[in-house]
Order: structure tokens, then sequence, then C-alpha cells
């Protein structure tokens, strides 16, 4: 567990506020919980200095009144680290992570159809995966998202 | 008239197909490709699979009909000549499946084009899918 317990020392000494939130969960898992004004701040850090320079993905969940986000960044190593950050489903405001990960406009994209997140500073786009006609404001995958929603506007339609 | 049976002898023996994913999770289509291949062999019936829909007689679509795939599927199919006949293959071509309902999908084939054969089964066995062509075949005989 040597090198996992450098990288989590060297970001504890950089954000002391990752005090208690972060754990290495087993061998090459880091899970760490960090605050959304944090968190470009943070993966720029972990890009740069620690060389998780690789983004596996983007998850994105529906936790109730929050959105959570996890970008999974990962290192030459093949040690990966979980980044959670929370936004209240009032204001879904991240930032983009494109200035650090240049692949991550898709990943950003599928945030913004499928859960209704806002992206800040994502370029203007098509939708993706969601069909071009795709209604404004419908985020499938959100817990109370029903498929009658889109049905119902379907049958408008016909 | 003569040349109507030697046209319609003529179609039969020599179906052309397209085969054209509109959604599926690939089982389906691995197994129309087997069905392709010598092991199986659907050419013994005249059937070959074209590049194009415009060459094509018969459209065989696997999976269910996806909202982006819905539109493409509407295009190929018009792209095609007359007579023109569609197979679904798979459950989730037939009626769409587990999919049913979900978000973005539209339902079965039949939900977009009209469907001659519906060939059921996740996957279908290649057996099956020559069953179908056979009794999709054997009925364009009496027309």
């Amino acid at each position: 567990m040597g090198n996992e317990e450098t990288i989590k020392a060297a970001l504890l000494q950089k954000f002391p506020q990752l005090e208690g939130k972060c754990e290495i969960i087993r061998q090459r898992r880091i899970t760490l919980e960090v605050d959304r004004s944090r968190l470009i701040e943070l993966l720029n850090f972990s890009c740069s200095e620690l060389k998780f320079n690789i983004l596996c993905t983007i998850t994105g969940l529906d936790v109730g009144d929050d959105l959570q986000f996890i970008y999974h960044i990962a290192n030459k190593e093949g040690i990966v680290m979980n980044v959670k950050t929370n936004a209240p489903k009032t204001d879904p405001v991240i930032s983009t992570v494109l200035g650090i990960y240049n692949g991550a406009t898709f990943y950003e994209r599928e945030l913004e159809d499928l859960l209704g997140a806002k992206v800040e500073g994502l370029p203007e786009g098509r939708h993706y995966p969601l069909p071009d006609n795709w209604p404004k404001g419908q985020y499938p995958l959100r817990k109370d998202w029903k498929p009658e929603n889109i049905n119902q506007q379907n049958k408008k339609e016909e | 008239m003569v040349i109507d049976k030697v046209v319609n002898w003529a179609r039969i023996k020599s179906p052309w197909i397209i085969h054209f994913n509109t959604g599926a999770c690939n089982a389906c289509d691995i197994e129309i490709l087997a069905s392709l291949t010598p092991r199986y062999d659907l050419e013994r019936f005249g059937i070959l699979l074209r590049g194009t829909p415009r060459h094509a007689d018969i459209l065989v679509c696997s999976g269910p009909v996806t909202l982006q795939t819905k539109d493409r599927l509407i295009r190929i199919y018009e792209q095609m000549a007359e007579p023109k006949f569609v197979v679904a293959v798979g459950t989730c071509a037939c009626s769409g499946g587990v999919f049913q309902g979900c978000y973005g999908v539209s339902g079965g084939i039949d939900s977009v084009i009209p469907v001659s054969a519906y060939i059921p089964g996740c996957p279908v066995r290649p057996e099956a899918i020559i069953d179908g062509v056979v009794k999709l075949l054997n009925s364009l005989k009496n027309k």
C-alpha cells in the first residue's frame, strides 16, 4: 500500500479540509469527497503534481436532494482515484474539467442530458446521447422522472 | 401472366438481404452472421448479404428501435426498391423486449415500419432464422 499512502499524504498536505473524507478503500483504489468549489483545484493538483492524468469516466448519480458526480481518474501505475462531489438539485452547477482533461466533453454532455446538470464552461453542442428532438427539461436518469413524461408529449405531437 | 411467374420465381430464388442493427446488443447480429456463413449456409436459398439497401429485397433488423436509429431506419427502408420485406430478428426487434418502455426506445420494429416476419429468441438460433426466412419465402410463392 506504499504508493497509495504517499498519494493520500500528499493530498492531505495540500488540502487539509479533506481530513476524514479521503480513504484508501483497497489496493489501488482511493476515494475522496470534495466540495464542488474546490473540485477544479483538486483535479488540477492531482493531474499535474500526482500524475493522475487519465480521466476514466465521470459517473453521475441522483442521491435524493443532491446530484453526485464521481470523477474516476487514474495514473499510469493503475491507481484509480474516485473524486466525489455533490451539487444540490436546485442549483446543479459544476464547472467543466475540459481545461484539465481534454476528453471530458462527452462525459459532461451526458451529465447535462441525462441528469440535468449544468456544466459551466462546456461549449454549446447537440444532444448526447439523447436524440436531437428530445424535449427540454426532461432528465431520464433522475429518480423522480417517469417514462410517461415523454410518452405524453410524443402523443401530443402525433 | 408467364412473365409475372418468372419474375416471382426469380425473386424467391435470390432474396438479397441488408442487415441493420437498430440498437441490438450484438448477440442477434452474431447469430445472423453465423447463419450466413458456410456452417448454416443461408446462401443455398439464394440469400446474399448486400452492402446497400438499394440492392436488397429483405431488410433484416435486429434489436429494439432506439430513438436515435428511428429516423435512419425509416430512411433505409425508403431507399429499398419494391417489393420489399422486413424481418425482425430477436425478441427485442419483435416487441421491444426488456427495453419496452425505456426512455430511449421507441419499441419493436413494427412501431416504425411494417414487418413481414417475426423471429423471436434471445438471441435467436441460426436454425430459427433459417426457419423464419424459409417461411417468408414460402408465403411469397403463393402470390
